[in-house]
């Protein structure tokens, strides 16, 4: 595909080491992601891909390394300043907030946009999710599980960020919603959207994405463009149930 | 013991009831985005309460403008709280937030001993606020009538802000996940500061009422009333806006019915209503008597 060759770096990690306290999670780990590519982190449960988002967003501060994300290096700023400049974040757990509508869920989503880009941004949101328009009344906690993770999305999407960072969304749902929501994604990506996914259903996410990186123990083991891993050996062993 | 003189008691507690049900709301909304019950929230009512004095018989200051000062004190007083009290021992656990509360609340009065010793100090009422009206047998006072319309349209105009305002959605959702809060653009610090700010400024005003209602005011006079509204926050659901107002309300005209119904001789036991209160509903319903925890609406 000949936007992963030309396209600038969006957002690049240099030799990241990062953890929890003195518990060293993340072992020099390097990631570029270009404009206008779909990139997944693959692993099991507890190697370090959860950690490397919050590493990114700031929600845990790297102990080494740098992160640039359009050039500028954002390690030491606070969480929200990271996300002000056009990151979107659907959270592991989807973590929509479940006191809330759908409405207000998607007007914290826009809360560092104005009123009007948010009245602008709504309607497309909705258009790309109709269901989310039927139930915007509805508090988050009495949507199903696919509507929840469709709210997260959509409320991630809501300040029009320039990558879109998804934690497990395909988690506990259904193989049908699943397959629903990565069509949605495929969308998104076309209209623009650059996505780092965190997945561990691996043929899906292999299917949608240009390049991926096989985590392991906190550290990157494999890094290749997506088709190439999907042929792999060694990941169809280990991370596809092919023998 | 007939209808009219149980309605005149419900009238006399109009003002207890606005006054619990105003620093009910400061504490639900406090401990809503922080997971703290602030007890130095009735000293910031104590704050406001003393301001207004001083501005009236201090400084000459009419009440209005004395109200306003008052506000501007506890909201300062909040501020500080939350910079110097409570933000350094943030995720430092439950228990530590809840000495650390009782230390300011006790901190602070223990100061305004010192600087004026404990005795009551009178606060002055100005005459437009002395009349009476009469309905049939019942008899009301203006002030009582003033103060109960009054924090009805602030809870209102509050709920509104709330349930509407962009700031309003972003305290709920502070107050339901704050790490997803800031992971959404959020920064939380400045919600939880404008949560001291509102909340300070209702207490404030509390403050006043009282020191208009009961003539006089004293260091120490944050203490029940304190009590009082975090219960009345417990009843309503901790968390929940409209059942801490409610649940004010409540107390307060249960306190004044508890002591109506005894004997005289009684009279100072009415304190001992709140607790029974409580005891009685966290031992039936620990979860307070409204719709669920951390439920702003």
């Amino acid at each position: 595909m000949a936007k992963d060759s030309n396209n600038k770096n969006l957002l690049t990690l240099e030799n990241i080491e990062s953890g929890y306290g003195k518990v060293k999670v993340l072992h020099n780990v390097s990631l570029k992601i270009k404009e206008g590519q779909i990139v997944t982190i693959v692993g099991a449960n507890g190697v370090g891909k959860s950690t490397t988002i919050k590493t990114i967003l700031g929600l845990i501060k790297p102990s080494s390394g740098q992160i640039k994300f359009k050039n500028e290096l954002i390690n030491s700023l606070e969480t929200y300043k990271i996300i002000a400049k056009g990151i979107g974040y659907s959270p592991e757990g989807r973590e929509v907030f479940g006191n809330l509508n759908v409405y207000e869920n998607l007007r914290i989503g826009a809360y560092t946009v104005s009123k009007d880009d948010f009245t602008k941004r709504l309607e497309e949101v909705y258009q790309l999710f109709p269901r989310l328009k039927e139930r915007k009344n509805q508090e988050a906690s009495s949507l199903s599980g696919g509507e929840q993770q469709m709210l997260a999305i959509a409320r991630a999407l809501m300040q029009d960020p320039d990558l879109l960072i998804l934690d497990e969304p395909s988690l506990g749902l259904a193989p049908i919603i699943a397959e629903e929501i990565f069509n949605r994604l495929a969308e998104i990506n076309q209209m623009g959207t650059t996505i780092l996914l965190i997945e561990q259903n691996v043929n899906l996410a292999l299917h949608l994405s240009d390049h991926a990186y096989v985590m392991e123990k906190g550290k990157f083991v494999l890094d290749e463009k997506a088709s190439i891993l999907a042929q792999n050996d060694y990941v169809k062993k280990t991370y596809m149930g092919i023998a | 013991m007939d209808l009219t003189y149980i309605f005149q008691q419900v009238l006399n507690a109009l003002s207890l009831g606005s006054m619990l049900a105003l620093l009910a709301v400061g504490y639900t909304m406090i401990y809503g985005v922080l997971g703290l019950i602030n007890f130095a929230h009735g000293e910031v009512f104590m704050i406001g309460a003393f301001t207004a004095m001083y501005a009236i018989t201090g400084l000459g200051f009419p009440l209005p403008i004395a109200l306003i000062l008052a506000i501007i004190a506890s909201v300062l007083a909040g501020v500080l709280l939350e910079r110097f009290c409570y933000r350094p021992v943030q995720g430092s656990g439950d228990i530590t937030l809840f000495i650390t509360s009782l230390a300011a609340s006790i901190g602070i009065r223990s100061l305004f001993v010192m600087l004026f010793g404990s005795r009551s100090m009178q606060f002055p009422m100005p005459k437009y606020l002395q009349g009476i009206r009469f309905w049939g047998d019942i008899l009301i006072t203006d002030l009582n009538l003033i103060i109960f319309v009054f924090t009805v349209i602030i809870t209102l105009i509050l709920s509104f802000f709330i349930k509407n305002t962009k700031l309003g959605i972003a305290m709920r959702g502070v107050s339901y996940n704050k790490q997803t809060a800031e992971a959404m653009g959020i920064n939380s610090t400045s919600i939880i500061v404008a949560t001291f700010v509102i909340g300070s400024a209702l207490a404030a005003v509390a403050g006043v009422a009282w020191g208009l209602q009961y003539g006089n005011v004293r260091p120490a006079m944050g203490y029940h009333p304190g009590i009082s509204g975090f219960i009345a926050a417990v009843l309503g659901g901790i968390g929940n806006i409209s059942g801490a107002a409610i649940s004010g309300f409540l107390l307060g005209v249960g306190q004044v019915l508890f002591v109506a119904f005894l004997p005289s001789v009684y009279s100072g036991f009415r304190p001992l209503f709140v607790w029974i209160v409580l005891f009685i509903i966290l031992f039936y319903k620990p979860t307070g008597l409204f719709r669920s925890n951390i439920k702003w609406e």
